[in-house]
């Protein structure tokens, strides 16, 4: 018991290192992998549609009740309708890049990567969130 | 912690108000710890300065000593700061890292500062493991390395606290 640190403790020390750098290592790849992430896009209540939040992509959403033709969303110009969103997914954040309205609050609200957080566009009645699994934040039960 | 009156024979005096002293003590480790403010990146990071308390009881009065003073200690500081689920956890913690430090010890070949360390990692395994449990997502085990790590230098740093004061203990 003289000794300080004894010949056993730096065998521990370096198995728990090694343990512990095998189990980040692990986990890093393993959650690289499935970011499952969600990007929710309600519009007028209703859910319009959802999309990966880990593919970027870019995306028009018309504001409910505007005419327009259908499905082709993926245009660069949004002259289809007389409302609407753009809403762009780029390396994992989510952001409203184009709007029709007058506020602008949602393009100015810039970008968002979190589940929970959401973007709104209250005269277009669109709602953007990120739905995702509880691994984002801290849950309520930690104090 | 009520013992029956049949076994009286195992609780001597000495040993309760042994027991009582080193409880007390532990107690005050862990208000200074509970008034501390700061906010660790992963909840249940915590440096565990009670737990110098335990690795001495362990070492200068052996195992029985240190068990009753490590439940004695969490229950009534569950009760007075650190609530139910604090409770919860470091009673799982403290389960399996007093399990580890008495199995570790009786090999004779770890030094306090190694047992120390070993409890530190054991303690969050523990609460790894109640909250996994209370969740019910074994995707929490993504704080499984930072917990470990943490877990090595809190126990590193309580281990040569505990070294120095036994060495210098005169009892």
């Amino acid at each position: 018991m003289k000794q300080l640190i004894r010949k056993a403790d730096v065998i521990l020390f370096i198995v728990l290192i090694a343990v512990g750098l095998a189990a980040s290592a692990v986990l890093s790849v393993h959650s690289g992998s499935s970011t499952d992430a969600k990007v929710v896009i309600k519009s007028g209540g209703r859910v319009y549609a959802r999309y990966p939040l880990s593919e970027d992509a870019e995306l028009e959403i018309p504001a409910p009740g505007s005419a327009g033709s259908s499905a082709s969303s993926e245009t660069d110009e949004c002259t289809h309708y007389l409302n609407y969103n753009v809403v762009s997914i780029k390396d994992g954040r989510v952001s409203v890049s184009k709007a029709s309205c007058k506020n602008q609050v949602c393009v100015r609200h810039g970008s968002i990567s979190m589940p929970g957080e959401t973007i709104v566009c209250l005269p277009n009645r669109l709602v953007v969130s990120i739905e995702g699994d509880e691994g984002g934040g801290y849950d309520s039960i930690t104090s | 912690m009520t013992q029956s009156p049949r076994n009286h024979s195992s609780l001597s005096t000495s040993f309760i108000a042994r027991v009582g002293l080193l409880s007390a003590l532990a107690l005050i480790f862990s208000y200074v710890e509970a008034i501390i403010p700061y906010s660790p990146a992963v909840p249940g990071i915590k440096l565990g300065i009670a737990n110098v308390v335990t690795v001495i009881a362990l070492y200068k009065f052996g195992s029985k000593d240190a068990v009753c003073v490590s439940v004695i200690r969490i229950v009534i500081a569950g009760l007075l700061f650190n609530g139910l689920f604090g409770m919860l956890y470091s009673l799982a913690g403290a389960t399996l890292s007093l399990a580890g430090m008495i199995g570790l010890k009786y090999t004779d070949k770890f030094s306090v500062v190694g047992v120390s360390m070993a409890a530190g990692v054991l303690h969050n395994l523990g609460q790894l493991l109640v909250a996994s449990a209370l969740i019910e997502d074994l995707r929490i085990f993504i704080y499984f390395p930072v917990l470990l790590f943490s877990g090595i230098a809190a126990g590193i740093l309580v281990g040569v606290a505990a070294a120095l004061i036994l060495r210098s203990l005169i009892l």
